[in-house]
């Protein structure tokens, strides 16, 4: 009987149903979370000032009286949106040098590793706070430094999971055969490390998520009114004294999500077993090269 | 002066910062000074024990000391500076008054009468005053305080290149040592506002053996002859006190100790308080509800503490009149008193609060809400589709700063919240006067006519237009005007009224939103609190256990 390897197995996970689940919930709330939201995030109420949970106000109301599930909802697509921002600027930044490192000769190797080495020491959050200084306060300029500061964690992942296959024998072979270096890439390599950048993509997509969320509770790159979910617990811890609850929600929503993130991470890594790569077979080795491992036994070394 | 805000939840940044800045951190000379301190601790102790047996240079004093016991813990802002010549917020006035006294005091409803000096006569012409003090003053330190020593401080006060009150006292031409215990001032014009001014950081007299021997400790290490000595002090953290028995008014001053604490975060000052870190609070109006729940007291205090926003009317878009009646007009006081501070205080148009002899009453109601209105303003004043405007504050997240952005947007102005780095708030604010508009507030000045003047006259410090920017003739005229009257007269109160209608009408530089009241929480322990409008006093406080 044939096993399933790919993203069919882990969803069999219950941890991986739930996240997606999850997941899908704040994919549409970031789409139309501003839509969806029952009461308007902006509107402020004089008269409901720190309500707790109620039929009116679900979640309750903050220190200017407005609904927290709106602004919540509402604020959504700025957390999860500047988050993707962040991961996209890793991942850009991190696995084409990843990749590239292991075919352009030892120098660009250690020079790339080098650079790497140096953003590692970095605190994010200073480097933020530095590069908003520089560039203005806004979302979008304090995550670029996220992103700079995520790319490392790209960079080791994808390269070394780009050695592993750029030692293989496919690959010699295909080398042999006269392959350039951007096919041997192309066709023999991405292929085998994208189930792990997608796996390392989730787990960034969760740190990007937490960074978001601290930054601005920090305040760093958030124009009032604009909500975040980092800036609704901020401004909840402010008032513990008139809603000792109201951080709770915020709270819970970001640890929900990044935790979905991860539970999704760790199924597909779980699901492929660690460290192994192969997620399908090379049709391109399979066409053209006689070295080729048959699929069952590729599998069974899988499994 | 900014102050520190307490209807939001984050203290309000001008006086925070600077109580942050405060006085140059020097931790070997703090090490110094606690040890020393300590010493003086110790022998205050001692002397006290054997107060009866070893006796007192002073009887009164000896006596004062008799009874006097418990410590009030306050949660309060620590002050730019100790010397009350270098401070540089109006707000410091509370914790300096536990160190020094001032030549007059002000009673719990702002009139002015004696301190140091039991009594004090005008000339006829108005032009110089004559002092005469309690005879066998003397600072913590020993020093005598007399006339000459009154002298010496005024003099520092002029003269001292660092001093923010040199201009204040600008007006005095000449100290006239007439005995130990008599002194008169020369003016340099009429200003019947003298006996007021010197009831505040003016008027506070330290040490000259301090001043002479170490200016540069002075922030760090007051020498007073208030109700109490500095013992240690951690900046941005405490200052311990003990009581002074050579305070002139010690028979009042039933605490043995005293200590500062600031605790910057609004959210931990009730933890603070039901952990018993500090028994008296200063929190906000919507904290009242949780105080008392949780088995404290509270007192809502009157104060001269006025919110307001600080408007360059030398610069684009605020140069247009009509525009600067906009805002008025856009802005519901009442909402946002409900709000900021849950319904304590009054919205206001003037910087005086109701009851306060410089109160206006026919600017009672000057811009009642009115957003149709504020929209036609801004069509004639060439924005019919609105405009965008910039509102600094030291955070982001200052509810203040979002509902005045909420209100302006629904008459079409748009409001982008600029945080300011609290540290150099003042700086650009009020002496680089380079921010248009800005969220600020008044502490309040012992002189009715000072704040005016710190308002709106030309060398004002919280006249945030450029510098280049003449005050209005009109406007200064108005309050010279208030200089020239006697305290007692019948006319003073409509001179003073007068003065405040015609700059708050005629240089709009300020818009005026709510005032603010002093709310202690503190525990039932503490018995005594008086209520003040203009500088926290502690005399007949008692605090048990």
């Amino acid at each position: 009987m044939k096993r399933l390897i790919g993203p069919q197995s882990a969803l069999r996970l219950p941890s991986a149903r739930i996240a997606i689940v999850v997941l899908l919930g704040i994919a549409v709330l970031t789409a139309f979370g501003s839509t969806l939201a029952p009461q308007n995030p902006l509107t402020i109420n004089a008269n409901a000032l720190f309500q707790g949970p109620g039929a009116h106000h679900l979640l309750g109301t903050d220190y200017l009286g407005r609904d927290v599930l709106s602004r919540l909802m509402a604020g959504t697509r700025l957390s999860v949106l500047t988050a993707l921002e962040a991961v996209g600027i890793g991942l850009v930044l991190g696995t084409g040098p990843g990749i590239a490192t292991v075919f352009l000769g030892r120098w660009f190797d250690f020079a790339a590793n080098r650079v790497t080495d140096a953003l590692m020491t970095l605190p994010y959050v200073f480097f933020a706070v530095a590069v908003t200084a520089a560039l203005g306060n806004g979302l979008v300029q304090a995550m670029v430094p996220v992103g700079i500061l995520l790319a490392p964690f790209f960079f080791r992942v994808t390269r070394a999971a780009t050695l592993e296959h750029a030692r293989a024998q496919y690959v010699e072979a295909a080398e042999l055969m006269g392959a350039s270096k951007l096919h041997v890439v192309r066709v023999h390599v991405l292929r085998k490390v994208l189930p792990t950048i997608a796996v390392t993509t989730a787990s960034m997509a969760a740190a990007a998520l937490l960074a978001v969320s601290f930054l601005t509770f920090l305040g760093i790159g958030v124009q009032p009114p604009a909500p975040t979910w980092g800036g609704v617990l901020s401004s909840d811890l402010a008032y513990l004294a008139q809603a000792p609850w109201a951080p709770f929600i915020p709270g819970a929503l970001i640890a929900v999500t990044v935790g979905a993130l991860n539970a999704l991470a760790d199924a597909f890594r779980d699901r492929r077993g660690a460290g192994t790569l192969a997620a399908q077979p090379d049709p391109i080795i399979r066409t053209h090269s006689t070295l080729e491992p048959a699929d069952d036994d590729r599998q069974s070394q899988v499994a | 002066m900014p102050f520190p805000r307490r209807a939001v939840p984050r203290a309000a940044p001008g006086d925070a910062a600077a109580a942050r800045r405060a006085a140059p951190r020097n931790d070997a000379t703090v090490r110094r000074g606690a040890l020393a301190g300590a010493a003086v601790l110790a022998l205050t102790v001692l002397a006290a024990a054997c107060g009866s047996s070893a006796g007192s240079p002073a009887g009164s004093a000896s006596s004062a000391t008799a009874g006097a016991t418990g410590t009030v813990n306050w949660e309060w802002t620590l002050p730019t500076s100790w010397d009350p010549v270098t401070s540089s917020a109006g707000w410091d006035v509370h914790a300096l008054g536990l160190v020094y006294a001032s030549i007059t005091t002000l009673d719990p409803a702002g009139t002015v009468g004696p301190g140091l000096a039991t009594s004090w006569k005008y000339a006829a012409n108005g032009k110089s005053v004559t002092f005469t003090l309690r005879p066998g003053l003397k600072f913590s330190d020993g020093t005598v305080l007399d006339a000459a020593a009154v002298k010496k401080n005024i003099v520092r006060a002029q003269k001292q290149p660092t001093s923010n009150i040199a201009s204040e006292l600008a007006v005095i031409s000449k100290v006239v040592v007439n005995s130990p215990t008599s002194f008169t001032l020369d003016l340099a014009q009429v200003d019947y506002q003298l006996p007021d001014l010197l009831a505040g950081k003016d008027g506070m007299m330290v040490s000259p053996a301090a001043f002479t021997k170490n200016l540069s400790g002075l922030p760090t290490h007051p020498v007073g002859a208030g109700p109490f000595k500095l013992t240690s002090y951690v900046p941005d953290s405490h200052a311990d006190l003990v009581r002074n028995p050579g305070y002139w008014d010690a028979s009042q001053i039933h605490l043995a100790n005293f200590t500062v604490q600031a605790i910057s975060q609004p959210e931990q000052i009730l933890a603070a308080l039901q952990s018993g870190q500090v028994n008296v609070a200063y929190i906000a109006g919507n904290q009242v509800a949780s105080a008392k729940a949780a088995g404290f007291k509270v007192a809502v205090i009157p104060s001269e503490v006025v919110n307001e926003l600080d408007i360059q009317t030398t610069t684009a878009p605020f140069n247009k009149p009509d525009v600067v009646k906009a805002i008025n007009y856009a802005i519901d006081r009442q909402a946002i008193l409900k709000v900021q501070a849950s319904g304590y205080g009054a919205a206001s148009y003037q910087p005086f609060p109701k009851g306060f002899v410089g109160y206006n009453p026919s600017l009672a109601n000057l811009y009642p809400y009115n957003p149709a209105k504020a929209k036609q303003l801004l069509a004639q004043a060439g924005y019919p589709h609105g405009l965008k405007i910039t509102l600094s504050t030291v955070s982001t997240s200052d509810p203040l700063a979002e509902q005045l952005q909420s209100q302006l947007k629904q008459v079409g102005i748009s409001v982008t919240i600029k945080d300011i780095p609290a540290a150099t708030e003042t700086q650009f604010l009020y002496l680089d006067k380079t921010i248009p508009l800005a969220i600020d507030g008044t502490a309040g000045r012992n002189s009715p006519v000072e704040m005016l003047d710190v308002l709106y006259s030309q060398q004002g410090l919280m006249n945030v237009n450029g510098k280049k920017s003449t005050t209005s003739p009109t406007v200064t005229q108005a309050l010279n005007q208030a200089l020239t009257v006697p305290l007692g007269s019948a006319k003073y109160a409509s001179t003073l009224q007068n003065a405040v209608s015609t700059a708050v009408t005629t240089d709009p530089i300020h818009i005026w939103l709510y005032t603010n009241p002093r709310i202690f929480a503190y525990s039932p322990k503490v018995t005594g609190i008086p209520h003040d409008l203009v500088q926290q006093r502690w005399e007949g406080v008692r605090a048990a256990g």
